[in-house]
């Protein structure tokens, strides 16, 4: 294609991560002029999915402390090739088998992100899953021989009843925290709400629900997903995300609460994102970013006020809008990430690629139900003051690795060498013979964002999306964000966002 | 509007637009031509072929209009008819296939054609799975086949059945069309399979008693709350134990094993009404007076239901702690206490101010039913 030099757009946006695409898949019936780049030669900029090599490569450019790369989300990226020590046992499969996530998250049945995609008609070009089963891996009592326990997580009143494990007592004092979490929000519980929210979990159960042995909290702990440890997760945190997975269970499915994409998740969501929007006429270049954005002091007339971006070629477009998020601005208008800093916050994550198809972890969702193709575990940290690991499994179902295998993805808020010890402890403990083991290993760090001002214009014309946190779980406030930068782009009375007809001529099934 | 948490497809559009409306108005005409040719045929008695696929094309449009489904059967009775007459010569084709079916001839064309009308409804019954019309059209066809046609036949149409209505049921385990079919079918393959004179009666392989038991076990734990399956568990256990030819101490072991079933269930979820019913049942069959309940334990007398009404009084005594709120619970326990009263008079289990501290309890849950609580107090004479 030519030149991008002095070409003129209504909207330059920079990164094709997932809040960037969604608001390109939101403007893309708009017949705005949009030019769509990312500085990677790759989709998906820290959603991204990558194969073997391109891991490689990957982990080339983000390992160290990234010095040279201030504006990177990653840094400290190391590969492991273990299954060379096997010798004769499973083998890794050809590099483009695979498809790795770099930011995997779980997206629960009643997310706001699932109506926005069959409202904008791109849900028949993706593939959902159901993610399954919890498991909780709770540490051996000090003393005691290191074998951990798997055990499965109750999601609900027919799983309690069918547990075994639980006595009478449990069940009713479980079912009872349940029913309560059910309407935490109603006003009949207001009350006890305000008395409950800042006790940690673990505390309240045991004071106000009579559940007494730690092996009934753990799985509760387990759905809500905690970034920081037991005793500093609190009711307020807690509840809410437990009724989102309990709320969510059997919208799609009985037996199941969330669901992932289909061939390297929400990558692939930004890809379909992006095809809606080059099909609506925007422009797509790879390897190209922002280097600068300026502003003319006196402009006379539209033309002259709008932005001048300078990209990494050297090519000079204007725009009347720029959107990206932090790490694709140039740092003109945005704080870069101070991966230097030694107290910055970090995700600790590690992709591993295991040799067995771990069935366990895997049973179908309820009688003649769906085989899910995700599994949360949640592992406990000998010595409760750590965040505990939380390790989202994915089966070759996924499409992210070939039949036989199972991609590991583990992250955990603390120290990355509790990632390997937690993955151990699943693959001893799933009671496979031979036990399972990690073909290959990828190490990295995810930093948090800084505090960046909310979807604030912090300049005329310059709109800033929040990165996708470091977390697990996609938030809904990904949508809400694009939602908000849709309207500053489209004006405030603008009506339908992600709401599209069906593009004449195209098929779609129902 | 929602069945069981199921939203139903709403038949009216909310799209007024003049676009719209002017098609719904031409599918008004069409429907309305269709109506007036098919009942026309049908006053003429026209049973042609053309009339049976207009009488399909209303039904599809309509499948509640059950004046039409009467018609069909009249067409396909008229059809079965001629055809078992068996004028003319069948084709070397037909008869082909009927050897192959073992069959004959004339007795294959209308295996054929209630299979094509079976697969007829099955879109329909997806769609309308609670329109009492296309359960009774199905009805008749195996009804019509069993018949007709030999038992081997007819016995394979039952099994579809069968596997048909436990996939209903999977989508909706609490739609009572589907149980009642179930028992239905049920009964039909049981008759059809002790009919064949092969000497298995003996062994009991013509009752499928313990097959359809393990399913109400698997469906109560795919869902608690399943009066249907409760109700259908209950009626099997009197045949279930004469089936498995219990003795006194196994009868009682069955029993006790309910009992502990159901108590798993009550501690898991005491809200739930369908549980309480099954508990009740359960407790009727030990209460010799209670003729609609056929009794499991034998013999059963006074002194057995003394005992079991003493010890579930205890157990459902614990199990308000913690569920104080449960209105179901109190219920229990003064319709228990009442009848131990009863059976072995005062001084037993539960005195009187104990159930009178229920009473009131109940009273301030559930003061809606304010005149039957009046109605208990009195009868307990305070």
């Amino acid at each position: 294609m030519d030149s991008l030099d002095n070409t003129s757009w209504d909207v330059v946006v920079t990164g094709t991560g997932l809040p960037q695409s969604l608001l390109v898949l939101s403007l893309s019936r708009s017949g705005k002029q949009i030019l769509h780049i990312d500085r990677n030669d790759y989709y998906g900029g820290d959603e991204a999915v990558l194969s073997l090599s391109e891991a490689e490569q990957w982990v080339k450019n983000h390992g160290g402390d990234a010095s040279e790369r201030a504006d990177s989300t990653y840094s400290h990226a190391t590969i492991s090739h273990l299954d060379a020590q096997e010798g004769g046992a499973k083998k890794l499969g050809f590099a483009r088998a695979y498809s790795l996530a770099l930011a995997p998250h779980l997206v629960y049945a009643r997310s706001n992100l699932l109506p926005a995609v069959v409202s904008s008609r791109t849900h028949s070009q993706l593939e959902f899953q159901a993610v399954g089963s919890w498991f909780t891996i709770t540490a051996p009592p000090d003393g005691s021989p290191p074998r951990s326990r798997l055990t499965r997580v109750p999601s609900g009143r027919e799983d309690v009843f069918r547990d075994d494990s639980l006595d009478l007592r449990a069940k009713r004092s479980l079912m009872k925290f349940l029913r309560f979490v059910a309407s935490y929000d109603e006003e009949n519980e207001q009350q006890r709400m305000e008395q409950l929210k800042s006790l940690p979990l673990s505390v309240a159960l045991k004071q106000h629900f009579g559940m007494n042995s730690t092996t009934a909290v753990a799985p509760l702990l387990a759905l809500a997903l905690p970034t920081v440890s037991e005793i500093e997760t609190t009711v307020e945190f807690a509840v809410p995300k437990i009724a989102r997975h309990l709320r969510s269970i059997g919208i799609f499915g009985p037996g199941f609460s969330a669901v992932l994409p289909k061939w390297g998740g929400l990558a692939e969501i930004a890809q379909v994102a992006c095809r809606a929007c080059a099909v609506g006429g925007g422009v797509y270049v790879l390897g190209k970013g922002v280097m600068n954005a300026t502003r003319a002091e006196d402009a006379e007339d539209a033309e002259d006020s709008k932005l001048r971006l300078e990209l990494t070629g050297g090519e000079k477009v204007t725009a009347q809008w720029l959107v990206g998020c932090p790490p694709d601005l140039p740092h003109t208008i945005s704080t870069p990430i101070p991966s230097q800093a030694s107290s910055a916050e970090y995700m600790a994550k590690n992709i591993s690629i295991v040799s067995s198809p771990l069935t366990s972890l895997f049973p179908p969702t309820a009688e003649g139900g769906v085989i899910p193709a995700g599994a949360v575990i949640w592992v406990e940290v000998a010595g409760s003051s750590s965040p505990s690991v939380r390790i989202l499994v994915h089966s070759s179902e996924s499409g992210e690795c070939p039949a036989g295998q199972c991609v590991l993805y583990a992250s955990l808020r603390g120290d990355p060498s509790i990632l390997d010890t937690a993955v151990q402890h699943l693959l001893e403990s799933v009671g496979e013979q031979p036990t399972p083991k990690v073909l290959w290993r990828m190490q990295y760090r995810h930093y948090t964002e800084t505090e960046q001002p909310r979807g604030t214009t912090t300049s005329e014309g310059v709109v800033m999306l929040q990165s996708l946190s470091t977390d697990i779980v996609l938030e809904d406030d990904v949508l809400t964000d694009v939602e908000e930068a849709w309207r500053k782009i489209m004006g405030e009375r603008a009506e339908g966002f992600m709401k599209f007809e069906s593009r004449e001529g195209v098929e779609e099934d129902e | 509007m929602q069945s069981h948490g199921i939203p139903r497809v709403a038949a009216t559009t909310l799209d007024k637009s003049e676009q719209a409306r002017n098609k719904e108005r031409k599918q008004i005409i069409q429907y309305q031509a269709l109506e007036r040719d098919v009942v026309d045929r049908v006053k003429a008695k026209d049973y042609s072929d053309t009339t049976f696929q207009l009488t399909s094309q209303l039904l599809t449009q309509n499948p509640e209009y059950y004046t039409i489904w009467n018609y069909r059967r009249l067409i396909l009775q008229h059809v079965f008819a001629r055809e078992l007459a068996a004028d003319e010569e069948p084709s070397e084709q037909d008869s082909a296939a009927a050897e192959k079916a073992n069959l004959p001839p004339a007795q294959h064309e209308v295996l054929l054609l209630i299979k094509e009308d079976l697969q007829f409804l099955i879109p329909l019954l997806k769609q309308y799975p609670k329109c009492y019309w296309i359960w009774n059209h199905r009805s008749w066809l195996l009804g019509t086949a069993t018949k007709h046609l030999p038992a081997h036949s007819a016995v394979t149409l039952w099994q579809a059945e069968l596997g048909l209505v436990s996939k209903m049921l999977g989508l909706d385990s609490r739609n009572f069309h589907g149980w009642g079919y179930r028992r239905e079918v049920v009964l039909a393959i049981e008759r059809l399979n002790s009919n064949g004179d092969d000497g298995e009666k003996g062994s009991g392989t013509g009752n499928m008693v313990e097959s359809e038991f393990a399913y109400t076990t698997k469906m109560i734990q795919s869902n608690l709350s399943n009066f249907s399956a409760w109700h259908y568990r209950s009626q099997l256990i009197p045949r279930l134990l004469s089936s498995r030819k219990a003795d006194t101490n196994t009868r009682r072991e069955f029993l006790d094993a309910e009992f502990e079933l159901i108590t798993r269930a009550l501690y898991t979820d005491p809200y739930d009404q369908s549980l309480w019913f099954y508990h009740q049942y359960l407790m009727a069959t030990l209460n010799p007076s209670n003729a609609q309940a056929l009794p499991v334990l034998d013999p059963c007398g006074r002194e057995e239901h003394a005992r079991y009404l003493e010890r579930e009084i205890g157990s459902v005594r614990e199990m308000l702690e913690g569920a104080e709120d449960c209105k179901y619970i109190y219920q229990a326990l003064l319709e228990y206490s009442g009848l131990h009263l009863e059976v072995e008079g005062e001084g037993g289990e539960v005195a009187l101010g104990e159930m009178r501290e229920w009473l009131r309890e109940l009273r301030g849950i559930d003061p809606l039913r304010e005149g039957r609580w009046r109605d208990l107090e009195r009868k307990m004479g305070s």
